[in-house]
């Protein structure tokens, strides 16, 4: 069990370093196949990540024995002043002939190749110039580059996780001041509700005292409004007679008498109820006919 | 007491001798001279007397590498043929020109090569003064007879390039 454990570790190992971790290596074109003079971003393949290390190039010089020539081979150092890469064939009192060299650079980063060129010094010519760049680079650079590298994340995902929702209720200051004030406002209702009930109390008692004593007053007032109206109406004489006199206190019996307590149906006013309900659902359904 | 003192004396150089051992010692030299053939030539034949690896005459120029590691400690000794390693019979005299010289060069220096080297007979030797490849080129040249036609049939010769160490 232990053994089969191991080997499927080992398995997987190999498979994340063979499917993840595979560095790509590649040469470019030749970059002086156009002119002397090339730009680095037409030359090697926009990869992040690449690096450059080594440097092929072969050309012949053409001159005379006795002439001085120095041909420069370079790339402009592209965040800096100066070359990234210069290497330099002294022809000076030698036969022209074709050289071909390799030149090994210390994994110089894709973002720091500026232009090259090929440049002569003295007297001389370079004809049948090549210039090859070998690089390599990790194609999981990036791990969104691809969803197989190691550390990709969803895109989406990404996202979501960088937009964070800020609350500005969840300031601790203002969520100290909140609650401050809400403690105020505890405070306050408290208080409030401790004079509104006291002030009630106090005013039911001066209600039932008001109201008394406005009972008193208002039945005295009308007592006497109603007595000089009363006075004014008879001076008046506006007022009937009948309206000064006196019912006798008589009570008057019920006479009538239910002989045998049943009381009929009316069949009459039943059949007059069924015509009329006959007639209304008529009149009904004649608002439906065409 | 002396003589037990010498008694030890005689049992440990008893005992030394008898454990002695010889010890062996081994290396490997790697020759820092490497000889590879670059381009394999072929003869043209320009008129039915001549056979020639010029590109001109419709050859190719046989190629050999020398890869340096070490500077001045070897020299190049290349040989262009005097004689067919195969070909039909021939009833007549063949005449043999030839040259060497440089090729390419990983160092522009080398090409200095072709001024400082020594020919005679046949054989061109070059101090290899600089570390790094040098290729040479051979040209070989066989004219049969006098303007005499060489028979049909396959030719071959051999460049022999050696590596002698200075």
């Amino acid at each position: 069990m232990g053994l089969r454990r191991c080997w499927a570790a080992l398995a997987l190992l190999a498979c994340s370093s063979y499917c993840y971790s595979e560095e790509v290596f590649g040469t470019t074109q030749n970059a002086a196949s156009t002119g002397l003079n090339w730009v680095m971003t037409e030359v090697l393949p926009q990869q992040a990540g690449l690096t450059v290390n080594s440097v092929i190039y072969r050309y012949t010089s053409v001159k005379q024995t006795e002439d001085d020539m120095l041909v420069h081979v370079q790339n402009q150092n592209a965040e800096a002043p100066g070359f990234i890469f210069r290497e330099t064939d002294d022809w000076s009192g030698l036969p022209g002939n074709t050289i071909n060299k390799a030149i090994p650079v210390a994994n110089i980063p894709i973002q720091l190749w500026g232009d090259g060129s090929i440049e002569v010094e003295g007297k001389g010519e370079v004809t049948n110039a090549s210039v090859l760049y070998s690089f390599q680079f990790d194609p999981c650079f990036d791990p969104q580059s691809n969803p197989s590298c190691p550390g990709y994340v969803d895109p989406f995902e990404m996202l979501m996780s960088e937009i964070s929702v800020k609350d500005p209720l969840d300031d601790d200051l203002l969520q100290a001041e909140l609650r401050r004030k809400s403690n105020l406002d505890a405070q306050e209702e408290d208080e409030e509700e401790r004079q509104r009930r006291r002030m009630k109390s106090d005013d039911k008692g001066d209600d039932d005292r008001l109201e008394a004593i406005m009972g008193i007053v208002n039945t005295s007032l009308l007592a006497t409004e109603a007595a000089a109206k009363h006075a004014e109406l008879a001076a008046l004489n506006s007022i009937p007679q009948t309206y000064f006199a006196v019912i006798p206190d008589t009570k008057y019996e019920e006479t009538v008498v239910l002989k045998d307590g049943r009381l009929p149906e009316n069949k009459r006013a039943r059949r007059v109820g069924f015509a009329q309900q006959l007639l209304h659902e008529k009149m009904v359904s004649s608002q439906y006919e065409k | 007491m002396f003589k037990k003192s010498l008694a030890v004396a005689a049992a440990t150089l008893i005992g030394m001798n008898a454990i002695a051992e010889d010890v062996t010692i081994t290396g490997t030299v790697a020759s820092k001279c490497v000889i590879t053939t670059d381009t394999v030539g072929i003869y043209g034949n320009p008129t039915p007397s001549e056979l020639s690896t010029a590109p001109a005459d419709g050859g190719v120029l046989p190629i050999v590498r020398y890869d340096v590691l070490q500077a001045n400690f070897y020299k190049a000794r290349i040989t262009y043929p005097e004689s067919f390693s195969e070909s039909p019979a021939l009833s007549d005299v063949v005449t043999w020109t030839g040259d060497v010289t440089v090729a390419e060069v990983t160092d522009a220096g080398m090409s200095a090569y072709d001024n400082s080297k020594v020919e005679f007979n046949n054989v061109t030797e070059v101090d290899l003064t600089i570390a790094g490849s040098t290729w040479f080129q051979v040209e070989s040249t066989a004219d049969y007879g006098v303007t005499k036609a060489f028979p049909a049939g396959t030719y071959r010769a051999i460049v022999s390039a050696d590596c002698i160490a200075l």
